[in-house]
């Protein structure tokens, strides 16, 4: 029935409701760039969502475990194939995108006898310089953009415009210390896990409403406040595992990837976060 | 098979080829690199390279870097055709970090070596043609037992673990010889020597082999060209630069008459 092209259109748009529902429980993800390179950071349930695929490239993902897999190792080979046959500096976020997720993702959505990949995902690429740092990111229907500064991955695009309104509200951090990234990116993170909570109980309430109907809501109720913030954080990392990932521009030798231990992490934490947590 | 994170048959897959015989180059100049030592000394260990490569008579190149890095804990230093070598290093480097980020774990020590072998064992065939051979020393950070390891191959791939030191290359017979002599009666073991004196023993020792050896570069102070010397310790590999090589060389190993 699907070959009438009405009815792709309809199944494509069910399917689009279907992932954009599967995303609400995940965890958004924030990736910024600071003075001393990037740092990318997120609240997981036990299986890790930020990955190193190269040198300089650091992955973030929210959505199924088994499809973020499946796209991780496709551009960890791509990517170590390219860097082994050209060299590592061929190696570029944009082409892995572009080339690499982008298509299998779009073809993946629109051929509707099979399965979606439940992903959306976000590679922060550290320059050379700092002004060539770049963030890319995919949602699940293979669409993609690029931003500089900072990126975050949240369920819907209403969320991800909360982000995005937040940070606008912010002192600009480009040259923040790591401590400053950290509370700025829970911050953020913060936001969009409370907006997130807000549009999934909505949703519950009147369960058949458009989507265009949360994202009104969402971009027009003001923001939190830092403290609200922090204790939302708070909250939330007493149950689940905090994970913070850098890109360090002058770390040692050519891969600047490195996972932060949780006993630096929680060196870095502002007061309100850590203080009731250590244990 | 992308799955377990072997990168070197993800290449094969993609119809890489590595160790190919040439017939038709028996007989011809091929360039080689020659001296190189890995020593344990009192925090771990070092690796040394003079920088000559040669053809035949030829001095194809006197900055020539035999002592790679392939990760932050392990160094190859090479002796032999330096194209293979220098693609075994590509190959090896990739290998290692294909298998960290797709298995979200370091390979292991043991893993490593084994890697060594393998591509060593691929390339007999273009060993044994005469275009290809490599006898290389793999010296690492073993994080599980925590100590620094040295291990030296044949162009077969068998590997040994050397207890004190190793040597490969032409100038090695020379001074293979004066490391058992130092080792055993020299003031004090080598294991036991501080950085700088392991140091100063190693410009020692490949002056000594490129005295005897013409396929060895020395120091060559009018031109500031000093060995290759790195040092494996727990924290990682750390090149020693140039400046120290060159004050420790001019105070401990010349010798104004």
């Amino acid at each position: 029935m699907y070959e009438e092209p009405y009815r792709w259109i309809e199944a494509v748009g069910n399917r689009r409701q279907y992932l954009d529902e599967q995303f609400t429980k995940g965890s958004p993800v924030v990736a910024l760039a600071y003075a001393d390179g990037i740092l990318m950071l997120t609240v997981s349930r036990g299986t890790p969502k930020l990955y190193e695929i190269y040198d300089r490239i650091a992955l973030g993902g929210m959505g199924h475990p088994a499809d973020l897999e499946k796209l991780r190792f496709s551009l960890l080979e791509m990517a170590h194939v390219e860097g082994f046959n050209r060299s590592p500096s061929d190696v570029t976020g944009a082409r892995l995108m572009k080339y690499g997720l982008a298509p299998v993702i779009k073809q993946a959505f629109e051929e509707i006898y099979k399965a979606p990949f439940i992903a959306k995902i976000l590679l922060a690429e550290l320059g050379v310089k700092p002004e060539r740092d770049l963030f890319l990111s995919i949602n699940y229907d293979g669409n993609f953009e690029e931003s500089r500064g900072w990126a975050a991955l949240g369920a819907t695009s209403s969320v991800q415009g909360r982000m995005r309104r937040y940070v606008e509200s912010q002192p600009p951090f480009a040259q923040a210390s790591l401590a400053q990234a950290v509370e700025l990116a829970l911050c953020i993170w913060a936001v969009g896990s409370l907006a997130q909570t807000a549009s999934e109980s909505s949703t519950a309430e009147s369960s058949s409403t458009q989507v265009s109907d949360d994202k009104a809501q969402g971009d027009d109720s003001c923001l939190p406040d830092r403290a609200a913030l922090l204790t939302h954080v708070r909250h939330t990392v007493a149950e689940k595992s905090l994970e913070c990932v850098l890109l360090e521009r002058r770390g040692p030798g050519s891969t600047k990837y490195r996972a932060l231990r949780p006993d630096e992490l929680g060196g870095l934490l502002p007061p309100a976060v850590s203080s009731p947590a250590v244990t | 098979m992308g799955m377990q994170g072997d990168f070197f048959q993800l290449l094969k897959e993609q119809g890489y080829q590595f160790g190919n015989p040439v017939a038709a180059a028996a007989g011809m100049d091929v360039p080689t690199a020659t001296t190189i030592l890995a020593l344990k000394y009192r925090d771990g260990v070092l690796v040394a390279g003079d920088r000559r490569a040669t053809a035949g008579n030829m001095v194809m190149y006197d900055r020539t870097d035999k002592v790679l890095e392939i990760d932050r804990h392990s160094v190859m230093a090479i002796a032999g055709v330096p194209a293979t070598a220098y693609e075994m290093v590509r190959v090896l480097e990739h290998s290692f970090k294909y298998y960290r980020r797709t298995q979200l774990q370091e390979l292991s020590f043991e893993g490593k070596l084994r890697a060594v072998s393998k591509l060593l064992k691929e390339n007999v065939p273009a060993a044994l043609a005469g275009t290809g051979a490599v006898v290389p020393v793999f010296a690492g950070y073993d994080r599980e037992q925590e100590s620094a390891k040295i291990y030296f191959y044949d162009i077969l791939g068998a590997e040994f673990e050397a207890v004190e030191y190793a040597v490969s290359g032409s100038g090695s017979p020379t001074i293979r010889g004066i490391l058992h002599y130092v080792n055993t009666w020299g003031p004090q073991p080598l294991a036991t020597l501080p950085e700088e004196q392991a140091t100063v023993q190693a410009l020692r020792l490949l002056s000594s082999a490129a005295e005897f050896d013409s396929a060895t570069g020395g120091v060559n102070r009018e031109l500031n060209l000093y060995p290759v010397v790195k040092l494996i310790k727990a924290a990682g590999v750390q090149t020693i630069p140039d400046a120290v090589l060159k004050r420790l060389y001019e105070r401990e190993v010349v010798r104004e008459r």
